[in-house]
């Protein structure tokens, strides 16, 4: 990193990656490198403006992660810290191969669905969600798991169910092997009533 | 095309007594120490004090000679971004004479907040992998260590982090930024 004056507009010789600036933003990164950082900034505005901009970045995705419009699989720490911290948690848990009648309503936050299965024989598994002709509307690929949960916790987006209308889909958790084949895992459907005004139905394609 | 005055000409003209040289000090020092403020105070209002009380900390002992080597003038004012920030950790105390006496001088332009589009950041974030994604979410919502997350993963902490810089590398991507 340069000692010397670095002024805007300046490029910097040997900038610092914005990866590791946001780790510095994080508090992720040790004393040593925090010093190394700090007296880099305190030489380099360019260095410093793209700080700015991975603040700006955190910031941002601070506002998404709390949301709720993102469909993502969390873990059960999660979803314990947005109860604590006031967020209106509404959760489904049907059991594999049963469904579950769920509506969204407009004060929650975020929407949850926890599906239990035996993951311990899966090595990669996707969630396969399904309109009610059985056609793929999404597929969240290799998701992460923790095997000894003995379920998965998905996010949906509180965004797109606050729209829905009236509606079923379905999930599917399946394993996926090295070649490409696929076993069930569990399925589970979602019984969806709207209690938001709205449209009556989706316009399927 | 002007040319900028050396750290080490501004602060030996600080202690000759040229003001235009304080005003210009600040207006180089400010943002960086509002940086710094914002990393270690997480609060605008916070990092906006910094900056006065540091500037005034450095204005006075440039004025009084106490650097002694005019070269260090940026961790000096580092130096006294930390010792100020301890300090407002230890007590509320506040100099409100002295600001009284500079106050014009300590509120230089600041460079404004980059913006962000929030709905491109939106399908950008969708567009990770699904272990970027959660990592990402879990890391911004909750400020989970890498080990917590590690842990949900069934990963090392390293590879925590190997996936969130890249994450963070192709979300910037995404948003258009240089990496």
């Amino acid at each position: 990193m340069s000692n010397g004056d670095s002024r805007r507009g300046i490029d910097c010789s040997s900038p610092i990656e914005a990866a590791a600036l946001m780790d510095y933003w994080l508090a992720h990164l040790s004393p040593d490198a925090e010093r190394a950082v700090e007296e880099h900034l305190f030489t380099c505005d360019a260095c410093g403006d793209r700080c700015r901009e991975v603040m700006a970045l955190a910031s941002g995705l601070r506002a998404l992660a709390r949301s709720g419009s993102l469909s993502v699989i969390v873990s059960d720490r999660f979803v314990q810290h947005a109860a604590e911290t006031g967020l209106r948690v509404r959760e489904y848990a049907p059991r594999a191969g049963e469904g579950v009648a769920c509506t969204v309503a407009a004060d929650d936050d975020l929407l949850l669905a926890r599906l239990a299965a035996d993951l311990t024989s899966a090595s990669r598994v996707d969630l396969s969600w399904c309109d009610p002709r059985g056609i793929e509307q999404q597929r969240m690929a290799d998701i992460p798991l923790d095997v000894d949960a003995g379920s998965v916790i998905c996010q949906q987006s509180i965004t797109w169910a606050k729209g829905s209308p009236t509606s079923s889909m379905t999930a599917r958790l399946l394993a996926v092997d090295n070649d490409g084949g696929e076993r069930v895992l569990g399925e589970y459907t979602f019984n969806h009533t709207r209690t938001i005004p709205g449209p009556p139905s989706w316009e399927l394609p | 095309m002007a040319v900028e005055i050396s750290d080490a000409d501004l602060a030996q003209r600080i202690a000759a007594g040229q003001r235009d040289a304080e005003t210009e000090m600040c207006r180089r020092m400010a943002p960086r120490i509002r940086l710094y403020g914002l990393r270690h105070l997480r609060s605008a209002a916070a990092a906006d004090d910094l900056v006065q009380q540091v500037l005034l900390k450095t204005i006075e002992a440039l004025r009084a000679g106490r650097l002694r080597d005019a070269d260090r003038l940026a961790p000096f004012v580092l130096g006294t971004c930390r010792m100020t920030v301890l300090d407002l950790r230890r007590s509320a105390h506040r100099q409100e004479q002295l600001l009284e006496e500079f106050g014009t001088i300590l509120v230089p332009h600041q460079p404004p907040a980059p913006s962000l589009d929030d709905d491109r950041l939106a399908r950008c974030v969708q567009a990770l992998t699904e272990r970027e994604r959660s990592i990402v979410v879990m890391t911004f919502y909750d400020e989970h260590t890498a080990g917590e997350a590690a842990g949900f993963l069934g990963i090392s902490e390293a590879n925590v982090r190997v996936i969130r810089h890249r994450a963070i590398k192709q979300l910037r991507s995404c948003m258009g930024a240089a990496a």
